[in-house]
């Protein structure tokens, strides 16, 4: 196994095998991340911090439609086991610590958010030979890039005032989701014969 | 590889060398790695030495806490570490967040080191480099890792270290990419969010210790470095010529060379501090000449200087 995608083609582009599963992957998240945020946001906006979750709301629909359009697919039966186990796994966790219901579901948005966001680094898979020219390795690029900007918000969030009192619960959450997400996206890698270690390091 | 546990956090380390040899600990800087430290490992081997490296907590193969990452944890997993060799001198070293981490540990527990040498290092965030550090994480946040080490490079390094690299800048910088990430870089950086001052504790570090500074350091410049002389008790300055902040990659065989004549020196008992302060050769095993008597230090012209 590599830590990287490969073999490339003559052309420096990723097989349209682990095209197809890591886009699903990502698709699979970063969509249930849209719309979980497109419930949270109201029609009408009534507080400056809604803005945000509009623009998240946005930018995760731009990356799933990113990925159906750039990535070369192929048919893939595993697929369908896949992505059930993937999309059980991103339903709306229960947070304990937290009195407040809709505190407590915002943050488990939030972690869940964060964990895709800071967890998941697609373009660090791509090899120094891949084609800066192919979509699906400038999507990845992208999707990284774009991740570490979201991941702003979540930040900002989990780490403000308001979630002091809650501080040990928040971790906790956040530790568990990123643990989560990494094991799925670390059992989806080894199914295409990518390597990842605990932590996400390579050399 | 093997890991230490602190709680539920795993930190990479390795240790090189004769298990009865006096050891050096060597800490990282930001965005950097164990590996960076390869060049020291081979040359304070071959000098004798044991060499212990590790990933601090949110870089490299370390856990890379999500949320908040305290320089408490960090001291707390160097202290694992040390706890890991034998009972023989060990000596210290680390580089700009690595030499603050280093600090914190000789002040909490100074007296389990027969040697310390922090680089690049400061003990205060003034306005500038508060505002400066305010700055990088911005960069981080709006561009990334890789906007980052754009920063970094061209303020650590001189010329002369990047024009052989220039045409291949993505690939000198491709595994600290690829081993850091934004959210834990980002962490690390706000770990200075409630930073207070170390220099009320400084005059208790009372091992030996050999402060090194860059000619060129602009990042954490020669006031800081001062303030670490003026504090600790029995300590040196040794300004290294023509260097930047991150001489540590620049100059892995003076710097080396020089940790060990220190580490040599302590042992022997021809160590001392006096505040003094002096200048390193160009090249590994050339003289230390004192800083000429009647100079200011602190000035980059040879003014005539007040300063004791």
């Amino acid at each position: 196994m590599s830590a990287f995608f490969g073999p490339l083609d003559a052309n420096g582009r990723v097989p349209a095998r682990q095209q197809t599963r890591v886009a699903s992957f990502l698709i699979s998240a970063h969509g249930a991340l849209a719309r979980r945020f497109a419930l949270a946001l109201p029609l009408r906006l009534e507080s400056a911090w809604q803005t945000e979750l509009n623009a998240q709301f946005y930018n995760e629909s731009e990356i799933v439609s990113l990925l159906l359009r750039a990535t070369s697919w192929t048919p893939d039966l595993a697929l369908g086991y896949l992505a059930t186990a993937w999309e059980t796994t991103w339903f709306p966790a229960a947070v304990d610590g937290f009195p407040d219901q809709s505190l407590a579901l915002a943050v488990d948005l939030a972690t869940f958010a964060h964990a895709v966001h800071a967890g998941i680094r697609p373009a660090a898979l791509l090899p120094v030979e891949a084609n800066a020219n192919d979509p699906f390795v400038m999507a990845l690029r992208r999707v990284e890039f774009e991740s570490g900007r979201l991941l702003q918000a979540q930040i900002i969030f989990l780490k403000g005032e308001s979630l002091v009192p809650f501080r040990d619960a928040v971790s906790s959450a956040l530790e568990r989701r990123h643990a989560e997400v990494r094991k799925l996206w670390r059992e989806m890698l080894a199914s295409i014969d990518i390597s990842s270690d605990e932590n996400g390091a390579k050399s | 590889m093997p890991f230490l546990n602190h709680g539920s956090y795993r930190i990479r380390y390795e240790l090189n060398g004769p298990s009865d040899a006096p050891a050096y600990v060597l800490v990282n800087g930001l965005t950097q790695y164990a590996e960076l430290w390869a060049a020291y490992r081979d040359a304070l081997i071959a000098r004798g030495f044991r060499v212990a490296t590790f990933d601090l907590l949110g870089q490299g193969e370390s856990d890379k806490p999500a949320l908040f990452i305290s320089q408490d944890d960090q001291v707390t997993a160097l202290h694992l570490l040390i706890q890991e060799l034998c009972n023989g001198p060990v000596f210290l070293s680390g580089i700009s967040f690595g030499g603050l981490i280093a600090l914190r540990y000789a002040i909490a527990h100074g007296d389990r080191l027969a040697g310390l040498v922090p680089m690049s290092c400061f003990a205060e965030l003034p306005p500038q480099l508060f505002l400066l550090g305010n700055a990088l994480r911005t960069g981080l946040i709006l561009g990334g890792t890789s906007y980052l080490q754009d920063l970094l490079l061209p303020m650590n390094v001189s010329d002369q270290w990047l024009a052989p690299v220039l045409d291949r800048l993505d690939s000198v910088k491709r595994q600290g990419w690829l081993v850091n990430d934004v959210y834990a870089l980002q962490n690390l950086m706000e770990s200075f969010l409630d930073f207070q001052p170390l220099t009320p504790q400084l005059p208790s570090i009372g091992m030996p210790t050999m402060i090194l500074n860059g000619e060129f350091d602009f990042l954490t410049p020669r006031a800081l470095h001062e303030t670490l002389r003026v504090q600790i008790p029995n300590s040196s300055l040794v300004i290294i010529p023509r260097a930047y902040h991150a001489f540590t990659l620049e100059k892995p065989a003076l710097t080396a060379d020089l940790l060990a004549r220190f580490a040599a020196d302590v042992m022997a008992g021809r160590w001392h501090g006096n505040k003094s302060v002096w200048i390193a050769p160009e090249e590994a095993g050339g003289e230390l000449m004192p800083f000429p008597a009647g100079y200011d230090h602190l000035r980059a012209i040879p003014v005539t200087g007040a300063v004791a």
